[in-house]
């Protein structure tokens, strides 16, 4: 299993804004958001992220009120003139997060629990979205929709909210939820499915299977906390399932190392599933920073709009 | 080495083991709940099925196993049983008395260094638990060392040992090495006798009875058959040559071992001097006697011994004794107004031949004044003569209640004149006549009484060939003490001990009218006996035998012993006395008046000085061994090891278990293993508790 790794995320610029544990102090998810995006945005040039660029449409003039880290001093060296760059930006597309808030994502080794970088990542990406003038929606579920915001470009701080109410408690599935959003979800858009996909491949793949069939930006973000993916447990214990209930005891010495075998060939093969159906994957450790996360958003969205102008 | 359990049943909590095991296999499991996501992969890995109970933490469950089964161990009481098997008289401290006879008889030869090297064996042989006990005994036993451990103690109390001077008894040594073991705490009891086991100290009726489990060993002093020829008996006969009293001893010789006739000179000594050297052939194991000349007692407390050359048993190779001029007693004899000197004839005859009491005879009418000068101590005989009345009565009375001594010879005339019945206790009755068949005859005498002691053994006087033809009755004499009546049981002689003094009835005549026994060979020595009797001295002495005690306070046993000086001037037994034993060691007796006695351990010459009469003969008291324990006939040992195993006694049912419990009671007492499994569980205990404590908590789900 290959995590996608930085180099010591304190190195890149706006890192510390990224670090969910950092993010966790932040109560209000609408300047986390924010600070979030902002943050990446703004150390994005010295990120170590390639290939993701931001389209330069043209330049006009500075207005009271614009970011000053937008004028373009090069310009000014030669003009004398406060001049600020506009980006080539999506406009009037459909952006929804479908969050996965069953039991199972309340689970945290640390201080974050796979919900709380969940919803510190979907608040991100609606903000993002929404100041990329696109419509931005949220549908959480666990066995079945307990939130729902439809998109909208005046409904960011709906999401917001929406993502801070909701609480995990019950068994969650992929497949019904999901079915549901399809039906709902009529208009091409981008939808970020966040969620730790405790369900065989091929009960994942034909939950994808009507989201996928109605072509649409289907970005995967497979969510599991340091502790699944490592199983650092030593203590002979009973194991709670956090979903089910059910106990089961476990001797960690003795199961280790199937655990990480089975857990690797897992996500292998819910990332060859989902990468089959046409979708974007990205494996993320709640230990690390979100700037990953934001990094695969804005390349996929990059590689869809090329592939939609190849089109 | 083996170990055992005083108190097995609590090994039954060794099941409690099962305890921390099971803990170890379940609760760990049970007690510690990891909340996770999903059970998916987790119950899909694959593993054996008895990994689930595998035991963990093999360090923390050794701890917590090994400190139950310690624990319960302790509770059991263990400890080491050692290598011998237990058995009511096996393993265990013991309590050895070590019975060491000490008589004269073991000084012959080597055989007091061989019992001396016994002992030292047998004291070397305790263990550092065993405890030791030394008992000497002759007669008498002491006890040198009681219950000691420590064997050095023990040797020294051995070292200067030497026999002693006393005859051999079992039986003071036994009862006093029962009462050691009886009160001794230790299961393992052992009595040592080590003696040349002489037959005469052994009686059988000793009265010995050892506690149960005791054994008894004897270890048997034999040594080579020594040559002994001993001075058994020295007689003194005293006679009177030219106004001067004079004595001739001769003494008795006995040899045992040897063949042959041996020559044997014989030594008198005479204050340390010798006077006189006789030879004398002694056959093998035969006897001798040996006459001395006599010679002439100038002063009191003269020393004289008679001795033979040192053998193999010197300690009676010497007889002592002590002379002095012979003691008179006076005895005033009363007949009536002009009766004829034939009345007392017979009786001052006979008072008048003595050898060792010399009585000072005094005859005559009774009359006024005849009680003046009446003095206790003497003897008063009236003879024929009715007791007086009016004052000289009363004289007379006082003088038998102050301690005088009275002999009444009933006669013809004599009798009571007043009412001396009632003082005496009986009526002086009439005459009674014994003519049928030829007379009468004594028909009981008490031959326990001093007056007729000299008559028990055979050929020693016979009384039933006196005839009586005539005797007194006495009425009213069942208060007396009757010490001969005639064939018809009438009393013949009659006591009564009044104040300090005696009165005796002769309810015949001496005269050999009423009878012929003047005529009798008894005559002579009876009248002596009578007249000693009735003045209350004793016997003097010339010597003692060693172990006896003289009471130097009681002034009768010091008359006895010859020490008449006591009496006569009637000095007081008080002040600081010092007496000089045999070996020249002082003895000194406390001052103050009660009773003082004098061991007379030794043999030879004890003697004593007058507090401020250091210019003048020291009195002097002689002391030999007791002959019988130069008789070498041996009991064999085997006897009483088999009379002393049947005092033992008698285990109770469980008694040997009992006995068999208090050893091993005693042992895990000693021991006390329980003590330390407690402390190496305590700290077991710390132990597990740390390493508890030190395990890491698993993560859990927020």
């Amino acid at each position: 299993m290959t995590v996608h790794r930085t180099r010591a995320h304190t190195d890149t610029p706006g890192a510390r804004f990224l670090d969910p544990v950092v993010l966790a102090r932040i109560d209000n998810l609408d300047l986390l958001a924010r600070t979030v995006v902002d943050g990446f945005l703004h150390g994005l040039h010295g990120s170590p992220y390639l290939g993701l660029s931001m389209e330069f449409a043209e330049h006009r003039a500075y207005m009271q009120g614009d970011d000053i880290r937008k004028i373009d001093w090069r310009l000014f060296a030669r003009t004398d003139r406060h001049y600020v760059k506009q980006y080539e930006a999506e406009t009037n597309a459909n952006f929804a997060v479908l969050l996965d808030v069953s039991k199972s994502m309340s689970y945290g080794s640390g201080s974050v629990t796979k919900l709380d970088y969940a919803r510190f990542l979907a608040a991100a990406l609606a903000y993002f979205s929404h100041r990329q003038r696109d419509r931005v929606g949220l549908y959480a579920f666990d066995t079945e929709l307990v939130e729902h915001v439809h998109p909208s470009v005046r409904h960011l701080d709906q999401v917001l909210h929406a993502l801070e109410r909701v609480v995990p408690g019950r068994p969650g599935t992929l497949a019904a939820p999901l079915f549901t959003v399809a039906s709902t979800f009529h208009r091409r858009g981008i939808l970020v499915l966040i969620s730790d996909f405790y369900e065989t491949p091929e009960r994942i793949v034909e939950a994808l299977r009507p989201l996928a069939g109605q072509r649409h930006d289907l970005i995967v973000f497979h969510v599991l906390d340091p502790a699944e993916l490592e199983f650092p447990f030593d203590r002979p214990a009973s194991f709670e399932d956090l979903e089910t209930g059910e106990r089961f005891p476990v001797v960690p010495d003795k199961l280790r190392d199937g655990y990480r075998q089975m857990m690797r060939e897992h996500i292998a093969e819910v990332e060859r599933r989902v990468l089959g159906q046409g979708a974007h994957y990205t494996l993320l450790d709640t230990s690390r920073p979100l700037d990953l996360a934001l990094f695969r958003y804005l390349l996929s969205r990059q590689k869809a709009k090329t592939s939609r102008g190849a089109a | 080495m083996p170990i055992g359990f005083l108190v097995p049943l609590f090994l039954a909590g060794l099941a409690a083991v099962a305890i921390p095991i099971w803990v170890h296999l379940t609760r760990k499991q049970r007690s510690l709940v990891v909340p996770f996501p999903s059970l998916m992969f987790l119950q899909q890995v694959p593993f054996k099925e008895d990994r689930r109970r595998t035991l963990h933490h093999w360090l923390l469950l050794a701890l917590r196993t090994l400190a139950i089964v310690l624990l319960v161990a302790a509770f059991a009481r263990p400890f080491f049983t050692g290598g011998e098997a237990l058995a009511v008289a096996g393993a265990g401290p013991r309590e050895v008395v070590v019975l060491l006879d000490r008589s004269y008889s073991m000084a012959a030869g080597d055989r007091w260094e061989s019992a001396r090297e016994a002992v030292a064996r047998e004291l070397g042989d305790l263990g550092p638990l065993d405890r030791g006990n030394l008992i000497v005994f002759d007669q008498g036993a002491e006890a040198l060392v009681r219950s000691e451990s420590d064997r050095a103690r023990l040797r020294t109390a051995l070292d200067g040992l030497e026999p002693g001077w006393g005859s051999t008894r079992y039986g003071p040594g036994l009862k006093l090495a029962q009462t050691i073991l009886e009160e001794s705490e230790h299961p393992v009891r052992e009595l040592v006798l080590v003696s040349d086991f002489q037959r005469r100290g052994w009686t059988g009726e000793e009265g010995v009875r050892l506690p149960a489990g005791t054994t008894v060993r004897t270890v048997p002093i034999t040594g080579a058959a020594a040559v002994n020829v001993a001075v058994a008996d020295v007689a003194l006969r005293r006679d009177r040559f030219s106004g001067r009293e004079r004595v001739a001893p001769s003494a008795r010789l006995v040899r045992t071992g040897g063949d042959g006739p041996v020559e044997v000179p014989v030594v008198l000594e005479i204050d340390g001097r010798e006077v006189q050297r006789r030879t004398v052939t002694l056959p093998a194991e035969g006897a001798a006697a040996v006459d001395f000349a006599p010679m002439p007692i100038g002063e009191r407390h003269t020393r004289g011994t008679v001795r033979v050359p040192a053998d193999g048993l010197p300690r009676d190779d010497a007889r002592h004794f002590v002379l002095s001029p012979g003691t008179s007693l006076p005895v005033r004899v009363f007949t009536r107004a002009g009766a004829s000197s034939e009345t007392t004839l017979f009786l001052s005859r006979a008072l008048g031949i003595s050898e060792e009491v010399i009585f000072d005879v005094n005859t005559r009418p009774w009359g006024a004044g005849a009680a003046n000068g009446l003095e206790p101590g003497q003897v008063v005989v009236l003879a024929d003569v009715p007791f007086p009345h009016g004052g000289g009565g009363a004289a007379l009375r006082e003088f038998v209640e102050a301690g005088g001594g009275l002999v009444v010879i009933a006669g013809q005339s004599g009798g009571w004149s007043g009412n001396e019945d009632a003082w005496f206790g009986a009526r002086i009755g009439a005459p009674v006549d014994r003519l049928e068949r030829r007379g009468g005859r004594i028909g009981r005498l008490d031959y326990d009484h001093p007056v007729f002691q000299l008559f028990r053994g055979t050929r020693s006087g016979d009384f039933t060939g006196t005839r009586f033809y005539r005797h007194r009755a006495l009425v009213g004499s069942d208060g007396a003490g009757v010490l001969a009546r005639f064939d018809d049981g009438s009393p013949a002689l009659v006591e009564r001990q009044i104040g300090e003094g005696r009165v005796l009835i002769w309810t015949s005549s001496l005269d050999g009218v009423w009878n012929d026994l003047p005529l009798q060979p008894v005559f002579l020595p009876f009248v002596h006996q009578l007249v000693r009797y009735a003045s209350g001295r004793g016997e003097t002495l010339p010597w003692f035998t060693a172990g006896q005690v003289l009471d130097v306070s009681d002034a009768r046993a010091m008359a006895t012993a010859g020490l008449l000086d006591v009496i006569e001037e009637g000095a007081g037994l008080e002040g600081d006395r010092v007496v000089i034993d045999p070996a020249g060691n002082p003895v000194r007796l406390p001052p103050g008046g009660g009773p003082h006695y004098l061991h007379l351990e030794n043999a030879g010459f004890y003697t004593m000085r007058q507090p401020g009469d250091a210019a003048g003969r020291p009195l002097a008291v002689a002391v030999n061994v007791d002959m019988a324990e130069s008789d070498p006939a041996a009991l064999d040992p085997e006897e009483i090891e088999a009379a002393l195993a049947a005092t033992v006694a008698s285990a109770e049912e469980g008694a040997p278990r009992s006995a068999l419990a208090l050893q091993r009671a005693n042992l895990e007492r000693r021991q006390s293993l329980w003590r330390l499994l407690l402390v190496v569980v305590v700290a077991l205990l710390a132990a597990e508790t740390v390493m508890a404590n030190r395990r890491s908590p698993a993560p859990r789900a927020s």
